[in-house]
C-alpha cells in the first residue's frame, strides 16, 4: 500500500532504477581497487599484536634495506592527531608512542609487491613495555592504572559523559501509576560492507597530492589529510570512485588513508593500500557495545510521564564519533512519542579493543530496542494493546519535544494505522498458537544532522553546480557521496524533473575536490534532504534561464510559460513554445554554457543548552513495524517470517531506492538481533571474517511489505525525508516483541541466538509460568 | 593476503600420484577442490612447498551409486536425484555443505578429509602470531584447553557421518597397492585434532563404496549451524535404521562437528537393535548419545548447547525414520 505518485511530478515518486546500475552489474564501474597508476607500489601496514603497549623502539633499518622496499614510515614523521570530530582529535596515522589495540598501526611500508611488503614488515624490530589491558568498559569508569588516553576523566577511561534532565523525572515516577524497567546489553556489531577499504595516493612533481579513497565523506578526509600532512587543502585533490557500501564505517577519515598518502609523498610514486578482510574488522568503527537501562513512567491509562535512561557505551581505542554517539544513546529515545520529562546519563568508555564509531542508525538502535521492549511490557502491565499505547502518545505534527527538538511533519499515526491493518494484528496478537507470534516496534530518526561537524569557514552543508552546454547534456557537480544508496540517481532525477528533460541528459560528475563543490558527505541520513534541496535550487536556476530563453524566442513572458517534456510552452497555448535544445541554444548565445548553483543551509533549530545540537534535524522520519516469528522451542531456532514496514519518509522520491533501503535496514537490523556479534575474548576479536561473523543469509530474510504512508514534509525536497537509517531501528524490537508473543520470554541480551532462546525458555519453565497453554 | 609460491604437480593416474607422493615425502598437500586448503594457505596454515592437484587423475573421477570417485564434485551429487533417493542421508549432507559455489569446486574426498577447525586455528597469521601459535600450527600449546599434549580442533565435514551410517568403505591407494577399509577406520578415534585421518605417508583416497544394504535402510542427516547455508556444522547428525514391524532390526547413528573425528555410536546403538522400539526407547537412546559426546568451546555455538542439540537431533532423526517420514 503506497500513496499514489504526485500527478504534477513526471519522474520523482516512481521507481527509478539506479543510473549506474548497468555499469555496476557489468563490472565496468571503477572502484578504488580498480585504479592502477604507472609505477604503483603496494602499501602494507604493520599492526600491533599487543592490546596496550608503550613503544620504546621501532627500528625499521632492516626493513628499509630490504630489496624492493621504497619507504618505511613510523609514527613520528606525521604525529598530528586527527579525528572526525574537531573536539576529539586523538587518532594518528601511525602510532606515535603507544599501541592501543590489537591491530593498531605501528609502521607502513611501500614496496614493489605485496610479498616484498610483508617480508619487509617482518623485519621491523620493536621493543615495547606492555601496559595494563582494559577490555571491560564497566571497569574503565573508575580510576585505572594507565588510562588509554591521557584526557580520560579523573584518570579513568571515560571519554565522554553526558547528563541531561528535562522536565521533572522524579515527580513523574512519584506520580506514576505504572512503571517498567528494562536492562539490556548489546554486543558490538560492524558494518560488513562488501568493498574492503582501499586507498590510492599519488604525489606529483607539480607539488600536488591526489588521493582516491573508498570513503563516505571525501570532504572530512580532505581536511584531515591537509592537517596531518601539513599541506594546504588546495594542493590536495580527493577523489571518491564508486564505493561498495559504507554504513558509517567509511565516514571517519581513517589512519590508513593518511598513511597511504604519506607513503606517496615519501616515495614520489603512486601507492595503493587495500585491506584484507581481517583488517576491515579490526578497523571497525562499528556500533558500540552497549549496556543500557530504561525506566518508563506512565499514568494508569497509558499516558507517558517520563523516561529515565542510563547508557554505558564502549568506545574501543579511539574517540571517533563517540561524543555524538554518547548523546544519541539518550536523545534518540525522544520520538516518536510526546514525553513530558526525560533524564539521561550516558558514558562512553575507552577500551583496548577496535574503535567503535558510527553505524547505520547511529546511536539510535540500542536505546530504541530497550524503549520499545519496555513499552511492550508497559502495555501488558496496563492491559493495553501495544498499538493503543503508542497512538495515545504520538508526537503531534509541528511540535517541540521536551528537549527542544523541532518536529515538523510526522505521519506516525498513519504508520500505526497502516501496519496494524496490513499485518492482521487484531486476528494475530496473542491469538496465534504457541510458538508463533507478532510484535510491534516503532522508531524515528533524524533526517540529516542539523549541524555540520566543522563550523569554519561558514558554508552551506551542500552545494550543487550545473552546467548545460551545446551538446544538450547537463553535468551535475556535487561532492555528495554515492556509496550504493542511490544518491547519484536521485540527484539526476531531481535535475531532470525540474528542468523537464529526460534522465539520460544528466551526467553526474565523479566526486573530485578539484571539480565538485563541497557536500559534507553521506552520513546522518542527510543526503536526500540537503542535497535534494540544493539540487532543486540549482535546477530551478537552470530552468529559469531556459524559460528566459523561451521568452526571447516566443515573446511570451516567463510567468506565462511552463515546463513540458523536453519543451517549454505557453500555458494557454501549448502549441507555442521551444524545445529544450532550442531554448538551450538560445541561452548559450551570449554566455556560453549555462551554469547555475544551488545550496542548502539548515534552519536554526534546537535549544541553547550544552549538547542541544545533538539530535536536532530539519526533519524526522517515523516508523512502525510488525514482525511475525515462528519458534522451534526444542532448539531455540526461530524464523522471522514476515515484516510489515510502515515508514514515513515524507514523499518517497525513488520508490525502488526507498524499498531497497527498508529491505537492507531490516536485513542489517535482524543481523544484529539474530546473530551478528563482534565476539571478543578479552581484548582479542575472535571472528574477524565473513565466515565467523554471522551476517544473516538470504534464506533468513523475511518477506518484507513496505508501506510508504508519509505525507509531504514542508521543508524536504518535494516533501521528502530520509530513508537510510530510520528504517533500521524498529526492526529489532518488533522481532523481540514477536518472540515474546510467541513463547512468553523477553530477551535482554543481543544477539538473541538459539542457545539464548533455549535458556530463556528454561527460565520460564523453571518459573512455572504458562504461556498459551505451554 | 597472498599465497606463498608453491610447485604444482598434475599427475594423471593413481600410480603416478602415489609415486609422486612418495618422492615428495611430507612436503606436499593434495589439492582436490581447494575450497578449504587454499584459504588456509593464505592464512599460512601449515603451508607445503608442493601441491599435487588431483583433477586430472583418471581413477578418482566419476561415480556410480555403488562407487563414488574421490574427485566427484559435490554439486554433481547434489544435482542427482538418484543419490537423494537411494541414500537420503548422503543427499542431505551434500546439499548442506557450504554454498553452491563451494559445492561446485568441493569434492567428496575433500569433504571426507577436510581439515579440522578451531577458533584458534582458522585465523590469519597476524592473529595467530599475536596470541602465540597453537599445537596445530607452528606452536606448542592448546588455547582451547590450555595444555601441551592434545589438540581439540573439531571435525567439520558433512559427508562422513552420513556415509558412516550407510556402512561405507573407502578405497585407498598406497605405494604397496590398494586397500579397502571401513570409513570409520579412516579416522583416528583417539581424539587428537591435528591428524585428521589415518592414511599413511603417500596414501591416497581413491573412492567411497556403498554396500547394497545402504539402499535398504532409512537414513537422514540433520545439520546444526547458525545460518542455513555457508556455515560448517556445529553438529552434523546422521542416522540410519531398518524397521521390521515393531522391531528395530538395524540402527546406526554418527555425528560430526562435535569432536575431533566423526563418531559412530555403535556401542550405544547396538543395545537398541532387535527389540521393540518405543518413544521411551528413543528418548533413552538420545540421552545416552547426548551424554557420550564431548564438544569443546572452539566453534560458534557454546558446547552445552551443541551437546543438548545432539539429544534433540537424535530423537528427531530416529523418530522420523522409525515413523517413515523425513526429519528435516
Amino acid at each position: 500500500m503506497t500513496a499514489a505518485p504526485s500527478p504534477e511530478l513526471r519522474l520523482l515518486g516512481r521507481e527509478i532504477p539506479y543510473i549506474e546500475g548497468p555499469l555496476k552489474v557489468s563490472g565496468r564501474s571503477e572502484y578504488t581497487d580498480d585504479i592502477k597508476r604507472p609505477g604503483m607500489l603496494v602499501g602494507k601496514l604493520l599492526r600491533a599484536p599487543w592490546a596496550h603497549a608503550k613503544l620504546l623502539r621501532v627500528d625499521v633499518t632492516k626493513a628499509r634495506a630490504f630489496p624492493g622496499v621504497f619507504a618505511v614510515l613510523t609514527g613520528e614523521k606525521y604525529p598530528t592527531p586527527f579525528g572526525v570530530l574537531p573536539i576529539t582529535k586523538d587518532e594518528t596515522a601511525i602510532a606515535v608512542d603507544r599501541a592501543r589495540y590489537i591491530g593498531d598501526i605501528i609502521a607502513a611500508v611501500a614496496a614493489q609487491d605485496e610479498l616484498t611488503a610483508e617480508r619487509a614488515l617482518a623485519l621491523v624490530e620493536i621493543e615495547v613495555e606492555l601496559l595494563p589491558e582494559y577490555s571491560d568498559p564497566r571497569v574503565g569508569r573508575t580510576r585505572v592504572d594507565v588510562p588509554i588516553h591521557e584526557k580520560g576523566l579523573n584518570h579513568s577511561n571515560i571519554q565522554k559523559e553526558v547528563v541531561q534532565h528535562f522536565g521533572d523525572v522524579d515527580a513523574a515516577f512519584r506520580d506514576a501509576a505504572a512503571t517498567v524497567r528494562v536492562r539490556a546489553s548489546f554486543a558490538g556489531v560492524t558494518h560488513a560492507f562488501t568493498e574492503p577499504q582501499c586507498t590510492v595516493a599519488e604525489a606529483t612533481p607539480d607539488g600536488r597530492l591526489t588521493v582516491w579513497s573508498s570513503t563516505q565523506v571525501p570532504h572530512y578526509l580532505h581536511r584531515a589529510l591537509s592537517e596531518v600532512l601539513r599541506l594546504p587543502m588546495h594542493r590536495i585533490r580527493v577523489v571518491k570512485p564508486e564505493v561498495g557500501g559504507g554504513f558509517g564505517g567509511k565516514s571517519d577519515p581513517l589512519p590508513h588513508e593518511i598513511a597511504c598518502a604519506a607513503l606517496a609523498l615519501e616515495t614520489g610514486r603512486p601507492v595503493k593500500i587495500l585491506f584484507d578482510r581481517d583488517e576491515v574488522f579490526l578497523t571497525n568503527h562499528g556500533r558500540h557495545p552497549t549496556f543500557n537501562e530504561v525506566r518508563i513512567a506512565s499514568t494508569a491509562d497509558g499516558q507517558l510521564l517520563g523516561y529515565d535512561i542510563e547508557a554505558l557505551i564502549e568506545g574501543g581505542a579511539w574517540s571517533s564519533f563517540g561524543t555524538v554517539t554518547t548523546y544519541y544513546n539518550g536523545v534518540m529515545a525522544m520520538g516518536p512519542y510526546a514525553l513530558p520529562s526525560f533524564r539521561y546519563k550516558g558514558q562512553r568508555v575507552f577500551t583496548n579493543r577496535p574503535p567503535s564509531g558510527a553505524m547505520r542508525a547511529h546511536g539510535g538502535t540500542n536505546i530504541r530496542y530497550s524503549v520499545e521492549v519496555g513499552l511492550d511490557e508497559l502495555a501488558e502491565k496496563l492491559n493495553l494493546d501495544p498499538f493503543d499505547l503508542r497512538s495515545r502518545n504520538a508526537l503531534p505534527p509541528h511540535s517541540t519535544t521536551v528537549n527542544e527538538f523541532r518536529v515538523t511533519s510526522t505521519s506516525f499515526l498513519r504508520c500505526l494505522e497502516a501496519v496494524r491493518e496490513r499485518s492482521g494484528w487484531a486476528e494475530k496478537w496473542r491469538r496465534l498458537p504457541y510458538g508463533h507470534g507478532v510484535g510491534l516496534g516503532c522508531g524515528f530518526y533524524i533526517s540529516g544532522s542539523n549541524s555540520p561537524i566543522h563550523f569554519t569557514p561558514k558554508m552551506p552543508q551542500c552545494t550543487v553546480h550545473l552546467k548545460a552546454d551545446m551538446d544538450g547534456g547537463i553535468t551535475v557537480h556535487c561532492m555528495q557521496a554515492d556509496i550504493g544508496q542511490g544518491s547519484n540517481t536521485l540527484l539526476a532525477a531531481i535535475v531532470a524533473e525540474v528542468v523537464g528533460v529526460s534522465l539520460d541528459r544528466i551526467h553526474i560528475s565523479p566526486v573530485d575536490s578539484d571539480v565538485t563543490p563541497v557536500d559534507i558527505g553521506s552520513y546522518s541520513s542527510r543526503v536526500t534532504f540537503m542535497m535534494g534541496n540544493a539540487a532543486r535550487k540549482a535546477a530551478e536556476g537552470l530552468r529559469d534561464r531556459l524559460l528566459d530563453a523561451t521568452h526571447q524566442l516566443t515573446g511570451y513572458p516567463r510567468d506565462a510559460l511552463r515546463v513540458g517534456v523536453e519543451r517549454y510552452e505557453v500555458v494557454h497555448r501549448p502549441d507555442i513554445g521551444a524545445t529544450y535544445l532550442e531554448a538551450l541554444h538560445q541561452a548559450i548565445q551570449s554566455t556560453g554554457a549555462v551554469q547555475s548553483t544551488g545550496a542548502y543551509i539548515s534552519p536554526p533549530v534546537g535549544g541553547t543548552f550544552k549538547g542541544a545540537r545533538a539530535g536536532t534535524a530539519p526533519a524526522y522520519s517515523f516508523a512502525a513495524y510488525v514482525a511475525q516469528v515462528a519458534v522451534d522451542d526444542e532448539t531455540g531456532v526461530y524464523d522471522v517470517e514476515k515484516v510489515w514496514a510502515a515508514f514515513d519518509c515524507g514523499r518517497p522520491l525513488n520508490r525502488l531506492a526507498v524499498e531497497g533501503q527498508i529491505q537492507g535496514s531490516i536485513h542489517m537490523g535482524l543481523g544484529q538481533f539474530m546473530g551478528e556479534s563482534m565476539d571478543y575474548r578479552g581484548t582479542r576479536l575472535m571472528n574477524p571474517s565473513l565466515l565467523d561473523y554471522k551476517i544473516i543469509m538470504p534464506h533468513q530474510m523475511p518477506e518484507v511489505e513496505c508501506l510508504l504512508v508519509g505525507e509531504d514534509d514542508p521543508e524536504g525536497p518535494f516533501g521528502a525525508k530520509e530513508a537510510g537509517e530510520g528504517p533500521l531501528v524498529a526492526t529489532l524490537p518488533a522481532a523481540a516483541n514477536a518472540l515474546y508473543d510467541a513463547v512468553g520470554v523477553r530477551f535482554y541480551d543481543l544477539p538473541v541466538t538459539p542457545d539464548r532462546v533455549l535458556k530463556g525458555l528454561d527460565r520460564r519453565r523453571a518459573e512455572s509460568r504458562v504461556w498459551k497453554g505451554h | 593476503m597472498h599465497l606463498d609460491p608453491f610447485e604444482l604437480h598434475r599427475p594423471e593416474s593413481v600410480e603416478e600420484t602415489v609415486r609422486l607422493a612418495r618422492d615428495l615425502g611430507p612436503g606436499f598437500d593434495y589439492l582436490a577442490g581447494g575450497t578449504d586448503l587454499l584459504p588456509n594457505y593464505k592464512m599460512h596454515l601449515n603451508v607445503r612447498p608442493h601441491l599435487i592437484a588431483l583433477d586430472q587423475v583418471r581413477e578418482l573421477q566419476g561415480y556410480t551409486p555403488e562407487r563414488i570417485g574421490a574427485m566427484t564434485r559435490l554439486a554433481n551429487l547434489d544435482a542427482d536425484p538418484e543419490i537423494a533417493r537411494w541414500y537420503p542421508a548422503l543427499g542431505e549432507a551434500v546439499h548442506g555443505v557450504a554454498t553452491p559455489l563451494v559445492r561446485a569446486s568441493g569434492t567428496v574426498g575433500g569433504n571426507l578429509l577436510v581439515e579440522t577447525r578451531c577458533f584458534f586455528f582458522n585465523q590469519s597469521f597476524f592473529w595467530r602470531a599475536s596470541l602465540g601459535f597453537c599445537l596445530k600450527a607452528d606452536g606448542d600449546r592448546c588455547h582451547v584447553v590450555p595444555q601441551k599434549e592434545k589438540c581439540y580442533a573439531t571435525f567439520s565435514g558433512d559427508l562422513a557421518p552420513a556415509l558412516q551410517v550407510l556402512g561405507a568403505t573407502v578405497e585407498v591407494a598406497a605405494p604397496e597397492g590398494n586397500r579397502r577399509l571401513p570409513l570409520d577406520e579412516l579416522y583416528a578415534a583417539d581424539g587428537d585434532g591435528i591428524q585428521r585421518h589415518r592414511l599413511g605417508p603417500g596414501e591416497l583416497l581413491v573412492a567411497v563404496h556403498l554396500p547394497p544394504e545402504a539402499r535398504r535402510v532409512r537414513s537422514t542427516y540433520l545439520k546444526l549451524r547458525p545460518r542455513p547455508s555457508f556455515d560448517f556444522p556445529e553438529l552434523g547428525l546422521a542416522a540410519a535404521l531398518t524397521r521390521d514391524g515393531d522391531r528395530l532390526s538395524s540402527l546406526e547413528v554418527a555425528a560430526g562437528g562435535l569432536e575431533t573425528y566423526p563418531r559412530r555410536f555403535r556401542s550405544i546403538t547396538e543395545g537398541f537393535v532387535g527389540g521393540t522400539f518405543t518413544d521411551d526407547r528413543i528418548r533413552e537412546l538420545a540421552a545416552a548419545i547426548q551424554a557420550a559426546v564431548r564438544p569443546v568451546h572452539n566453534t560458534a555455538y557454546p558446547p552445552d548447547y551443541r551437546k543438548r542439540m545432539t539429544g534433540v537431533f537424535v530423537r528427531r532423526a530416529v523418530r522420523a525414520l522409525w515413523e517413515g517420514r523425513g526429519a528435516s
